[in-house]
């Protein structure tokens, strides 16, 4: 039998055997267990620290949180649902598949009004199905497109709107110095899903329709891809698009052989922490239609069904208004580089920092993944493929058919 | 009494590494066949029995036979090539020479550095735009500019076989040197005296004294280099469209990236049954061959 898998599932079922004794603690005390993402080098400092403190603040409540890193957490969460340990509150991005398996609990049952109404709308809509919310955002990322002034400069190119402004930008840029890469362009397995996302999107396309329906293999969309794939082909792009991670193009984006990409807003901090220095302005994703759209990334806190009793339901209520409490909250956003996904934490931020209020305004326009319908996952992997297939040469009408009357029957 | 203990106590000595192999290896087997049997839940429930219906869905996907055929190019190459290249070093390293101590050390640093290490750095050899190897070209002016290594999705795995090439040889070399230090200097002396020459003494003695420390590499070299993972997922991640997925790539993308977890439980099973085919044929003919 495969080593690794018998080792993983071996680690796995002692550490579900591990976790047992954590509800046995001081006699009528309160349990909240809660797993949360790692986002980073201080997220575990900063829970413990929040646990700390709400736990001297609440003293009928134990709280204990688990932070597990993002290679990990869905194999974690999957193996405790399985054994019938679900975290009561978890922090992860999808939450889709658990509605399905009837494991949460509508997120208003155990969110307090003042909290909910903290919430910007568009994002609670992105966690909703068949009419009810089952999970509210943590944090927000959004995207923009980045570019290198020198560069620009140098080869007399203006910053494109347009998807024919930055052809000619990038024909320009090519003839300027034919060793760097015009355009950045990522659809690996990675994050694939991301460029599908930013083409058809600013073509008036996308992954469904206003109701809902997929349309995968609409018009616009199969405009979209094909202009991206004829990108790439008239090198304009880094060579290998399927294989050029956005984490490989940020690189050379720093090192300034990419001259143009679209990045999330965490970038400068990256290109920063790598060392490099780059000369760069941030413009919006030069669109087919007139009005740029941003593609957001949210994460998001749910409730596990747990059957709980009223106190235990009261101190999940509690946990949730400590953490959205507006100074602690902008705080977290803030320590972790995100972008907030409440009202009144965008609205401090925003007054904080100037960059941070173009970002917010950003976060505005964004279209988001589809994420709460079932068949998110096989979507997603499916223009992945559709992407890297059309790159090795196939026809992009036939491929988004076959995967639309895949998807949708 | 003291007879019957006797009788008893070996099984009592091996008791705890039966128990450990039970815990540890059997138990999930069990785990695996359950859930290639099973309708999982993306959340990872287990909410039915499914008969064969994931094993269906699976071999009737267009990507599986693609898949297929990767995992046993990859797997005849590396273990094939480095079988062969093992071998030729052994022979070398077994000849009396000034720094062999060194050189035998030498050999064993692919083998001792981790697999995700090695193939990063040769990730960053072959790299287009980065590469040392690029890099390196320019400096000693053979190539005036930047060459892409990896033009196709064959090219690409080429490089991750050669890797894995790389990374096994170690293992195949010292297995067959300890089977070669082990040969008596006197069958040598014997053949030279008849007139044997290089290639006789090769093919008549010492390939077949060998032969067994051969069968125990190769075997577990299948075994390993098939479902070997980081080579693969750290350079392409199997990408692109599948073009350099083998079986375990494979089902861990089915498992962590599409939520089909009974399907790529139902891949390895695949995996399985067909190593353990495979290896059962090679033994079985090994062990003839030995007996005539």
């Amino acid at each position: 039998m495969k080593m690794k898998q018998v080792l993983a599932t071996g680690a796995a079922l002692s550490m579900a055997l591990s976790m047992t004794p954590v509800t046995a603690s001081a006699a009528d005390k309160v349990d909240i267990n809660v797993i949360a993402a790692q986002y980073g080098q201080q997220t575990a400092d900063w829970w413990a620290n929040f646990v700390t403190e709400f736990n001297e603040a609440n003293p009928d409540i134990n709280l204990n949180v688990e932070v597990v890193s993002w290679n990990d957490i869905y194999t974690v969460v999957n193996t405790r649902i399985a054994n019938g340990e679900a975290p009561d509150v978890l922090n992860i991005d999808v939450f889709a598949d658990y509605q399905a398996d009837d494991l949460l609990l509508p997120i208003q049952d155990v969110v307090s009004e003042e909290t909910y109404s903290k919430m910007y709308d568009a994002f609670l809509a992105q966690s909703e199905v068949d009419g009810t919310v089952w999970a509210i955002p943590d944090l927000a990322s959004a995207r923009a497109m980045y570019y290198n002034k020198d560069i620009l400069d140098a080869a007399g190119v203006e910053v494109p709107t347009t998807w024919d402004e930055l052809k000619d930008a990038c024909e320009k840029i090519k003839a300027y110095d034919d060793s760097l890469y015009p355009w950045g362009i990522d659809m690996t397995t990675d994050e694939g899903q991301a460029a599908f996302a930013y083409y058809t999107w600013n073509n008036g396309g996308g992954f469904v329709d206003d109701d809902g329906n997929w349309t995968l293999n609409s018009e616009q969309n199969v405009e979209a891809i094909q202009y991206a794939i004829d990108l790439v082909n008239s090198g304009y792009t880094n060579t290998d698009p399927a294989n050029d991670t956005r984490y490989d193009l940020q690189d050379m984006f720093g090192a300034g052989k990419v001259a143009m990409l679209i990045a999330p807003n965490s970038l400068p901090t990256y290109i920063a922490t790598g060392g490099n220095e780059v000369n760069y302005g941030v413009a919006s994703i030069p669109s087919n239609t007139g009005e740029s759209v941003s593609a957001g990334v949210m994460d998001r806190f749910m409730c596990f069904d747990n059957d709980y009793s009223d106190e235990e339901k009261a101190a999940i209520t509690t946990f949730f208004d400590y953490f959205y409490d507006d100074a602690r909250y902008t705080e977290w956003v803030d320590m972790e580089g995100f972008l907030p996904a409440t009202k009144t934490g965008g609205e401090a931020l925003a007054a904080a920092n100037e960059d941070m209020a173009s970002w917010i305004d950003i976060l505005d326009s964004c279209k988001f993944y589809p994420t709460a319908k079932a068949e998110w996952a096989d979507v997603k992997q499916g223009v992945i493929n559709v992407e890297q297939n059309a790159l090795l040469g196939g026809d992009v009408q036939e491929l988004l058919d076959d995967l639309q009357s895949e998807i949708a029957g | 009494m003291k007879k019957k203990f006797k009788k008893v106590e070996p099984y009592i000595w091996i008791l705890p590494s039966v128990l450990l192999m039970a815990v540890f290896i059997l138990v999930p087997i069990v785990f695996v066949f359950r859930m290639a049997l099973s309708d999982v839940s993306k959340a990872g429930l287990i909410k039915g029995f499914a008969g064969l219906e994931n094993f269906r869905k699976v071999t009737s996907s267009s990507v599986f036979a693609m898949v297929l055929k990767n995992t046993l190019v990859w797997t005849v190459a590396v273990v094939g090539i480095s079988t062969l290249l093992g071998f030729i070093l052994a022979i070398l390293l077994n000849n009396e020479f000034k720094g062999r101590k060194l050189a035998r050390a030498v050999v064993v640093f692919p083998w001792a550095t981790t697999l995700i290490v090695q193939a990063s750095i040769w990730k960053f050899i072959i790299d287009t735009d980065y590469g040392t190897l690029n890099t390196l070209l320019m400096r000693l002016g053979i190539i005036d500019h930047a060459i892409n290594w990896t033009p196709t999705a064959g090219a690409y795995f080429a490089w991750e076989i050669a890797c894995g090439i790389f990374v096994t040889i170690p293992f195949v070399t010292f297995t067959v040197l300890s089977g070669l230090q082990s040969i008596d200097a006197s069958y040598y002396e014997a053949a030279a005296v008849d007139g044997a020459s290089y290639w006789q003494k090769m093919f008549q003695i010492t390939i077949p004294l060998v032969r067994p420390n051969l069968t125990i590499s190769t075997i577990l070299n299948i075994i390993y280099v098939f479902n070997s993972f980081p080579i693969i997922w750290t350079i392409t991640k199997g990408d692109p469209a599948n073009r350099t997925d083998t079986l375990v790539t494979y089902l861990y993308k089915l498992a962590f990236y599409n939520g089909k977890q009974g399907q790529a439980a139902a891949v390895s099973v695949i995996g399985f049954l067909i190593l353990l085919l495979c290896a059962s044929l090679y033994m079985v003919s090994v062990l003839k061959k030995g007996d005539e």
